[in-house]
């Protein structure tokens, strides 16, 4: 989709310092479970600030993990369809989810 | 889903929400609603559409345009257009522009936020989402008198115009009006009048031959072979024509008719059947409707109800109704609620289809607000809210 847009960086992290943070793990999740969100609600899910939320989707989608939209004054945020490793996480979740 | 011992073969096909696959007695009014969107198929870009779809309670706007928006849409799909037909009570969304273009943007983002901008940015928004998936929407507008009442004119102008002044994009948003009463379009202003009154589509009363059609069909499809007699189906037809040539009336009748031959095991919707459920509906009206009314708004309803009831008269003033109000109040052992507080109950009563009110400017002494109860018996009325007060049920 040439509509969703995703920041591009030059240091790709290792997987422990991008699965280190519980917000970000929580941030994949949610988005798992609901496919796109606002930054203001994905902040009210996790019951954190604006400012904090956006620094972890900022790292989610400097690893290419994440991809966002914008409308207006509203961004949307979404897993990025096109990267094998968010198919790994999604896969992660789901079954983590189906076998508790 | 069969039942054992049931008249009902499948009772979602007399639901509200079931839209059949053919509608008796409206070949050619779809045929033309099929006609004015013709250009969808051939030339989406080029132009948007607007239409209004006028009658009577019953008469069939509704299902007319749900049917033909599954039609058009199934075939644009076809053609790999990206066509959506998005079906909007603008009563269940209070009337608010806001609201409904919300609901218009979640068909394609789901959990787009509700807050934090304006109706105009959403519409903004909702054309970037069409440009950007080529996708086009025929928004249908159902119960519009809700729309212009709260919004007027800034609305409906905001719907058609927005997209016009667009420079080089394409078209991408039409729009099908549904409302009762055309009177409604001339509290418009002029230019936003023009741009929708080019195509009308006005639905006729059914007759009683037009509505045992209708009843048949659904029959058919509802019950099991021969549980409805042509007794029965010809009093249903013969209530629901005396109640405007309401088809929805009879639809619900024969429905709840079923229920009544299921509760009592008989093999047949017999006319008893009929006759017990009629007492049980109050035309035009869900009893789910009264109840769903605030205490203050029951009151109030009552004190309209026993107004009318005393005085015979076609409409009453709101000055007249908050002095019967009073009375009930004091009836009730309640502290009467303000001139405004009751202002809003008469735009809540009017947005449910309970009341109608019409501003009077006729007078010397300013404007007044003109209260009318058209359509609902009054000592069905009368009945209904006084057990619901007594039931305690506020």
């Amino acid at each position: 989709m040439p509509f969703w847009k995703r920041e591009k960086c030059d240091n790709i992290m290792d997987v422990e310092d991008v699965f280190s943070s519980r917000l970000r793990i929580k941030i994949l999740k949610i988005l798992v479970q609901v496919g796109e969100l606002n930054v203001s609600e994905i902040a009210r899910r996790l019951g954190v600030n604006y400012n904090t939320t956006k620094e972890h989707l900022k790292v989610l989608e400097d690893e290419g993990l994440l991809q966002h939209k914008v409308f207006g004054r509203i961004r949307l945020y979404r897993l990025n369809e096109h990267s094998p490793k968010t198919n790994a996480i999604r896969n992660l979740i789901e079954i983590w989810e189906q076998n508790p | 889903m069969p039942q054992y011992g049931s008249v009902f073969k499948d009772e979602t096909k007399l639901d509200i929400t079931y839209i059949p696959n053919r509608l008796p007695h409206r070949d050619s009014e779809l045929r033309l609603l099929t006609e004015f969107f013709s250009f969808i198929l051939q030339f989406p870009t080029k132009m948007a559409q607007r239409v209004i779809i006028t009658g009577d309670v019953g008469t069939g706007k509704t299902v007319l345009s749900q049917r033909f928006g599954a039609d058009i849409t199934h075939e644009a799909n076809k053609l790999r257009i990206n066509l959506r037909y998005v079906h909007v009570n603008c009563r269940e969304y209070r009337g608010s522009l806001f609201l409904i273009l919300h609901h218009v943007v979640s068909v394609f983002h789901p959990t787009f936020p509700k807050r934090g901008y304006s109706a105009e940015e959403l519409l903004r928004i909702l054309l970037q989402i069409l440009d950007e998936e080529n996708a086009y929407v025929i928004l249908a507008l159902d119960e519009f008198e809700s729309l212009v009442e709260r919004e007027g004119s800034e609305a409906v102008y905001k719907l058609t115009r927005l997209q016009e002044i667009r420079s080089n994009k394409p078209q991408r948003l039409s729009l099908i009006c549904i409302l009762r009463n055309l009177k409604v379009v001339e509290q418009l202003d002029a230019s936003t009048r023009s741009t929708l009154q080019s195509n009308i589509i006005s639905l006729e009363k059914y007759s009683k031959h037009h509505l045992i059609d209708i009843l048949n069909d659904r029959i058919t499809l509802a019950f099991k072979p021969l549980a409805v007699p042509d007794d029965t189906i010809s009093l249903i037809a013969e209530l629901a024509f005396s109640e405007g040539g309401n088809a929805r009336f009879g639809i619900e009748l024969i429905w709840r008719a079923g229920k009544y031959a299921d509760a009592e095991n008989l093999d047949a919707v017999t006319p008893e059947c009929v006759r017990k459920a009629v007492s049980s509906i109050i035309p035009t009206m869900r009893k789910s409707d009264l109840a769903s009314l605030s205490f203050h708004e029951k009151l109030f309803l009552l004190g309209i109800a026993r107004l009318f009831k005393e005085s015979q008269k076609a409409y009453i003033s709101l000055a007249e109704a908050e002095q019967a109000y009073a009375v009930v109040c004091e009836e009730f052992g309640a502290q009467p609620h303000s001139h405004t507080q009751l202002w809003k109950y008469l735009q809540t009563l009017s947005a449910v289809g309970i009341v109608e009110k019409e501003v009077s400017s006729a007078g010397s002494t300013g404007r007044s607000t003109l209260i009318y109860l058209t359509r609902i018996p009054i000592r069905e009325l009368e009945k209904e809210l006084s057990a619901l007060l007594e039931k305690g049920e506020v």
